[in-house]
């Protein structure tokens, strides 16, 4: 009785052995010893994470790695990330971080730097091609520690990589541009009096359908127009040039397009523009490629098949946003090395693409050029184009950044809402930065 | 001996695990607070690598003029908003203290908006707020009236969370004012009657003096509530436009997690404390002296018959 009890277990055993070894010869060896691992991952709540979570379970097959995502609004996500990263143990094996977090991240050492992991000849993958990764969001959301300590250069490395990554870009309605014989905008000044024009040909139309509410949503606006318009928040020694020649025409240029908006404009957050665009209420609309597919969505939007895009408009200069989100892995990440294969594994040529044709903002320039993308999403390639000219300095990734950025944003909605003198709020503005960033050491060397 | 020192231990005895709980519940937490707003300390650092200050972040927040203007919004809106609901609430106590048909569903209807979470309260007069769907203005369109630029403007946007903030509020007032009212002793309003005192007069002289105690504790409550509201305005402006609805609640919020500064926000909170206490000590000192006053009455009239 004993002898055949024994031996069942051990039958019951090797059956199980063998079962599992059957399952893992399916899997290419890079990923077999990681097969029936459960990586626990942290998302955003956005168009491009979306795409990402129809492709999860393709990851899966192909490597027997489980993913599980916990998906979060992306100010609370950051929230969550910063008690999370403090712990001993983390519960977050892969994580991805809006842009503005990398110096928060980076400067507390809570990211791995990925240079073991590439390293690692049991890890990377030699088909990867990093060189095919759009390099101005590599630079701008995955490297730290080189120029300004927040830029690559000689001494900075890779902390993270560009997944969800954005740039901005020009939508306009094909239609009323017809109607009304208008020429889409090459330049800002084109582009402003376009704006004003539009409410007077089309009554009840809006011109630039933009973000302007108070903090983070006007102070975004701003750089969007500061950025081409020759402007910057700092010179290279930290000290603020807010306030300058052009950051003062920037501010006005968001003025007025705002003004030259309809009815509650100076309240809207991205979203907000974008919905109005897409209920017919506005001609144009600047900002992340993101949003460009919700607005062929017939659920939603009432434009479908009249939006054109263009490059965002030149000033001195183009510079269009870098933005958007990475993925990263927590210092406190339980399963690195599992992490590291799903990583590659998303932003590899074949997942790129994957989800990109399920509506996700692509990481490769390849991806871009595949002809099967840009047949499904015609815009495809103005999008590839405007990534040329993504600037990777367009606003600084330091850890003073949430205050300043709060600051700037708060005087802006003044100067829309209020008709606070703009020279005047913009000088506040850099004085009071000027403080900040001395509390903060920045002047130290000086 | 022993059983003189047990019967002199028993009654601490009895009290400790409320002692217990108290320290760890409520003590605990605000020595937390305090011990923070001398702290230099980002959320990416434990508490214990964070660099002590001394009181730089309590005078940096007096020289910080964001924090001022945020300081005189607060005050603002809470004396406003208290001083409506007040008047509304206990007006309308008065109004429905009698025994009428369907009374009770009337009560119950009056005090649903309280009982609505803050967030959907947010959303809901974020709808009717809309400038353009919005039924406020959808209303004075139709009735060929201009439009208010309820979230856009300054001045209107805080008269936008005043609104919503008495439609939810005034709840509160009117049914412990009811309650109240229902628990004053009828002989004295029998006399006043008897006495010939109008409708007005017995509200005036007889009731409101009355109810003066209930009224006060309420008004204490609210104004402590008012100080700390957040959800409504979070939803309705966040703040907006420029610092004009940014009270102080949601200052200490965007602080610890928009400017990632935790000793700021916990010295802020401490200001905010403070604030409240010297409020909640001055309305009790209020009471006493009330009380006092009365007394002294009391004894002067019964000398004099």
């Amino acid at each position: 009785m004993t002898l055949t009890f024994k031996t069942c277990v051990a039958a019951l055993a090797a059956s199980v052995s063998l079962g599992s070894i059957a399952a893992a010869q399916d899997v290419p060896a890079p990923y077999q010893p990681y097969a029936g691992t459960t990586l626990v991952v942290n998302f955003p709540a956005h168009p491009h994470y979306n795409a990402a979570m129809k492709v999860l379970p393709e990851f899966t097959e192909q490597t027997g790695i489980e993913v599980e995502v916990d998906q979060l609004q992306y100010l609370k996500m950051r929230e969550r990330q910063t008690l999370e990263l403090t712990k001993d143990e983390g519960d977050y094996d892969l994580i991805s971080y809006v842009v503005f977090s990398k110096a928060d991240y980076v400067y507390a050492d809570q990211l791995e730097n990925l240079a073991r992991y590439f390293m690692n000849p049991k890890l990377a993958d030699p088909n990867y091609d990093a060189a095919d990764l759009i390099d101005g969001y590599v630079q701008n959301i995955g490297v730290a520690g080189g120029q300004k300590g927040y830029l690559p250069g000689p001494t900075g490395s890779l902390y993270g990589i560009p997944f969800g990554s954005e740039t901005s870009v020009l939508g306009y309605r094909t239609d009323i541009f017809e109607k009304h014989g208008l020429e889409v905008p090459e330049t800002y000044d084109a582009l402003l009096e376009l704006a004003c024009q539009i409410p007077e040909l089309e009554p009840g139309m809006g011109g630039l359908a933009s973000r302007a509410a108070s903090g983070h949503q006007a102070s975004h606006a701003f750089l969007l127009h500061l950025n081409p318009l020759g402007g910057g928040i700092f010179d290279d020694a930290w000290e603020p040039i807010v306030n300058n020649e052009a950051g003062v025409e920037a501010a006005n240029a968001l003025k007025s397009i705002v003004d030259c908006g309809i009815e509650g404009s100076q309240t809207f957050g991205p979203s907000e523009a974008a919905a109005a665009f897409a209920q017919g209420d506005y001609a144009m609309f600047l900002d992340s490629i993101a949003f460009a597919a919700t607005f062929e969505d017939e659920t939603n939007s009432q434009v479908v098949g009249n939006v054109g895009w263009a490059l965002h408009p030149e000033g001195v200069k183009r510079a269009s946003q870098t933005g958007g989100f990475g993925i990263a892995i927590p210092k406190n990440a339980q399963n690195k090395e599992a992490a590291f294969l799903l990583m590659q594994w998303l932003t590899s040529k074949e997942a790129d693409l994957m989800i990109a044709m399920e509506g996700g903002n692509p990481s490769r320039f390849s991806t871009y050029e595949n002809a099967e993308l840009n047949a499904k999403y015609p815009y495809a390639a103005t999008f590839g184009e405007a990534l040329q000219y993504a600037d990777p300095d367009w606003r600084p990734i330091i850890p003073t950044w949430g205050k300043i950025n709060a600051d700037l944003g708060t005087t802006l909605s003044q100067i829309i809402t209020e008709d606070l003198d703009v020279q005047e709020g913009l000088d506040g503005v850099a004085e009071r930065s000027r403080a900040i960033m001395d509390e903060a050491g920045y002047y130290t060397w000086n | 001996m022993k059983t003189a020192l047990a019967n002199r231990m028993t009654p601490y005895l009895f009290l400790a695990p409320a002692g217990i709980v108290l320290v760890a519940a409520l003590l605990y937490p605000i020595g937390y607070m305090i011990y923070a707003s001398f702290l230099d300390w980002n959320p990416s650092q434990r508490i214990g690598e964070a660099d002590w200050i001394g009181l730089r972040n309590y005078t940096n927040l007096l020289g910080d003029a964001a924090f001022r203007e945020s300081f005189w919004v607060t005050i603002k809106f809470a004396a406003i908003v208290v001083t409506l609901e007040m008047v509304l609430g206990v007006g309308l106590a008065l109004l429905l203290d009698r025994n009428l048909r369907g009374m009770s569903i009337l009560r119950t209807l009056f005090i649903l908006p309280m009982m609505i979470a803050p967030i959907v309260v947010g959303l809901m007069w974020r709808y009717m707020y809309h400038p353009t769907v919005g039924i406020f203005n959808r209303t004075l369109e139709n009735i060929g009236l201009p439009t208010v630029p309820w979230l856009s403007d300054g001045g209107w946007a805080f008269t936008s969370i005043i609104i919503a903030d008495v439609w939810q509020w005034t709840p509160f007032i009117f049914i412990l004012s009811l309650a109240a009212l229902q628990s004053l002793p009828q002989s004295a309003i029998e006399a006043s009657r008897i006495d010939g005192a109008s409708a007005w007069q017995t509200i005036l002289y007889v009731k409101l003096p009355l109810m003066m105690p209930v009224l006060i504790v309420t008004a204490l409550l609210r104004l402590i509530d008012a100080f700390k509201v957040l959800e409504v305005i979070l939803v309705l402006t966040n703040g907006g436009p420029g610092l004009s609805t940014e009270i102080l609640s949601l200052r200490i919020a965007r602080t610890a997690s928009e400017f990632r500064e935790l000793g700021v926000a916990a010295a802020m909170s401490n200001f905010l404390l403070i604030l409240l206490l010297v409020l909640t000590v001055a309305m009790y000192l209020y009471g006493k002296a009330a009380e006092l006053r009365a007394a002294r009455l009391r004894a002067a009239a019964e000398e004099a018959a």
